[in-house]
């Protein structure tokens, strides 16, 4: 008599039952709940701290917005739990069977190897989803102290700290299955993530295409998500990446088939990789799910904008470093590119942090062409450039309506049980379960 | 097996070994450590890359998919599913390797594995391990069994036993090749030996078909199957 449950069934079994057996994914679970309790608390004291200095008008409404004064801190304990813990619960269920010797048992079952890990990746995203169940008390937490929710941007948010998750999976994965050994894998996750802040601080310096590069690092695509923003192009990044690193995962635990193949074929992966993911770097769409609009001019000025014709082209005096260029970028450029794809900007600098640039001519200027009218301007704020860009196209926006405008949501709170919930019941709930359930 | 070659670099762990296996036979795999026997192994069974050679089946070289029908590989030297008990060890090669779950209190019995069934994988001695891991290989479906030192941890007593189950599986068509490093243990139980000796085969055939290879080669006294072992590598 044969079981007559599906092959795959079995193995998402056993898998479940390894990570329950598995004492790094109990740590996780109880380091969860202390770590996003001291981010959730902070933030809500600061928060209320802020809010205490009373106003609520247009100017201010963005501090108090529970996306950016909340979550964002709240969820990047989960990125830091991420980046350190969660590839060491990976890393031992891959690179376990290896050690135990029962992949050579497993891969005896004609399964296709994409199969075995997709099944692998999927418990592990589970026993994530599980371990950022601390993340969820604190939004119930937000909501019982009478805290404005708004539920697409915290899904967004949330869904950020998912990707980022499949992400170091993939990864952890990859590594697991191309070294012999648990700690070398280890070793390989964690350069390629220091790789990645490396390309992130290159980027910072040299900029040009170093920062193309260095937006499709995890912690840059969380970051865009953090803010509530969901870009395509991120997206497919996102997607590409971690199907490179299981694809690459499922070649390597192939143990019968020469390295030679092996190689050619991450090879050929990595290649398919490149292809979509420079592709994807066209795609210009996007969607801002926060609440206050933070990633987007006002509806007027981008109704205005949508209409202006002829190309848009801007040329930034400002080196990469120089922080009034951080600012034109996130507050300007950014939100003028989700509305007009099409726009050019060209920066211009001798040095990478402009301090010895300050006092040559031309350094911070910002010349705006609009369909081959041209004037420059020095100020990076986004009321100035719009300002500019519409005395050049000859337009006028509509007047904002005043009812649209995003006014916050203060909140004076001291975060009353979360002390208590996140340092003393989770945890112990977490330690109750793990003896209970490793038996 | 046909010209089987692995070579790490330089190294030629296994120089074009070429034997035969006959269906419901117990073929027994002698050598001394580092011969060759567990690559051999390996490269049969699919979990190691040969350099060269070819496994056939009735003349026919064996597909990928096909031989993973045809034989199934118990390595020595794995501690599988730690946190797991032994019970659920043996469901799991019942359900996921697919293998015959109406043999499953037969083996149980057959390998006194009863008083093990809820002991976890991680806890057992070596020996309790052995038999855990040759219950869920005598389980498997396949008309060919591989198993890497069988008789590896076990006391005297439980090597019989062991054997004794060896030889029923066998007789109901099964057919076991066995990698194993005590000529003794090698003499009780097969029929047929395949000698390998530094990645070559220097001997292959039934005890008294070796003898008269042995007699000869004029190489020594060949009594049993360790001299005859002795002769011949």
């Amino acid at each position: 008599m044969r079981s007559r449950r599906a092959a795959w069934t079995w193995l998402l079994e056993k898998e479940m039952r390894e990570l329950v057996a598995s004492r790094a994914w109990w740590v996780l679970l109880v380091v969860m709940g202390p770590l996003v309790g001291f981010a959730f608390i902070g933030s809500v004291r600061t928060y209320a701290e802020a809010s205490g200095l009373g106003g609520t008008s247009a100017g201010v409404g963005e501090a108090f917005s529970p996306l950016v004064g909340i979550w964002a801190p709240t969820f990047s304990a989960c990125e830091l739990a991420a980046v350190f813990l969660l590839p060491f619960v990976g890393i031992r269920l891959i690179a376990g069977d290896r050690q135990s010797g029962a992949l050579k048992l497993e891969i005896q079952q004609p399964l296709p190897p994409v199969v075995r890990i997709g099944v692998k990746a999927l418990v592990l995203l589970a026993g994530w989803i599980i371990a950022s169940v601390p993340a969820a008390v604190a939004i119930a937490l937000w909501r019982s102290y009478g805290g404005s929710l708004y539920g697409p941007e915290i899904a967004t948010v949330a869904a950020g700290h998912v990707m980022n998750a499949g992400l170091t999976i993939a990864l952890a994965a990859a590594a697991a299955s191309l070294t012999e050994h648990p700690s070398t894998a280890a070793i390989v996750t964690l350069s390629v993530t220091v790789g990645t802040w490396i390309l992130s601080f290159v980027a910072a310096v040299h900029g040009g295409v170093w920062e193309r590069l260095a937006q499709y690092t995890p912690t840059a695509m969380v970051a865009e998500f953090q803010h509530g923003l969901v870009r395509l192009d991120v997206v497919i990044a996102a997607a590409t990446l971690i199907a490179l690193g299981l694809g690459v995962a499922a070649v390597w635990i192939r143990l019968g088939v020469p390295v030679v193949r092996r190689v050619a074929e991450s090879i050929a992966l990595a290649a398919m990789a490149f292809v979509v993911v420079s592709a994807g770097t066209a795609a210009t769409k996007s969607r801002d799910f926060s609440e206050s609009r933070a990633n987007s001019f006002p509806l007027p000025d981008e109704q205005t904008l949508a209409a202006v014709r002829g190309p848009i082209s801007i040329e930034v005096h400002l080196a990469p470093e120089d922080p009034r260029r951080v600012d034109f970028d996130r507050h300007v450029l950014a939100k003028l590119r989700r509305v007009r794809p099409d726009v050019h900007v060209r920066y211009v600098s001798a040095t990478s942090i402009g301090l010895f640039e300050q006092t040559s001519a031309g350094y911070g200027e910002i010349w705006y062409d609009v369909g081959g009218k041209k004037t420059v301007g020095r100020s990076v704020t986004a009321e100035a450039a719009l300002e500019t860009l519409y005395s050049l196209a000859g337009v006028t926006p509509r007047p904002a309506d005043d009812e649209a405008v995003f006014r916050g949501h203060p909140l004076v709170t001291r975060a009353p049980g979360a002390t208590l919930v996140f340092y003393v019941l989770w945890p112990a709930m977490i330690v109750s379960a793990g003896v209970w359930a490793r038996g | 097996m046909e010209g089987l070659t692995k070579r790490y670099g330089h190294l030629a762990a296994l120089g074009g070994v070429t034997f035969s296996i006959r269906p419901g036979e117990i073929l027994g795999l002698i050598g001394p450590n580092g011969a060759g026997k567990t690559t051999l192994f390996e490269c049969m069974a699919g979990v190691l890359p040969p350099t060269a050679g070819e496994l056939l089946l009735d003349g026919r070289p064996l597909s990928p998919v096909t031989r993973l029908k045809t034989l199934f590989y118990l390595p020595d030297a794995v501690a599988p599913w730690s946190a797991q008990t032994v019970r659920w060890a043996l469901e799991f090669a019942v359900g996921f390797l697919r293998g015959r779950g109406d043999r499953l209190d037969a083996v149980i019995e057959g390998l006194d594995l009863t008083p093990l069934l809820n002991a976890r994988m991680g806890t057992l001695s070596k020996g309790q391990r052995k038999r855990a891991l040759l219950a869920i290989g005598l389980l498997t479906a396949q008309p060919l069994l591989l198993s890497d030192e069988p008789f590896e941890g076990l006391d005297l007593r439980q090597s019989r036993e062991v054997a004794a189950t060896l030889r029923r599986h066998a007789e109901r068509g099964r057919t076991l090749f066995l990698s194993i490093h005590q000529i003794a243990d090698a003499a009780r139980i097969c029929d047929r030996f395949v000698l390998l000796s530094g990645g070559k085969v220097c001997g292959e055939g039934t005890l008294d078909e070796l003898r008269d290879d042995a007699r000869g080669s004029g190489t020594g006294a060949t009594a049993n199957l360790e001299e005859v072992f002795l002769a011949l590598t």
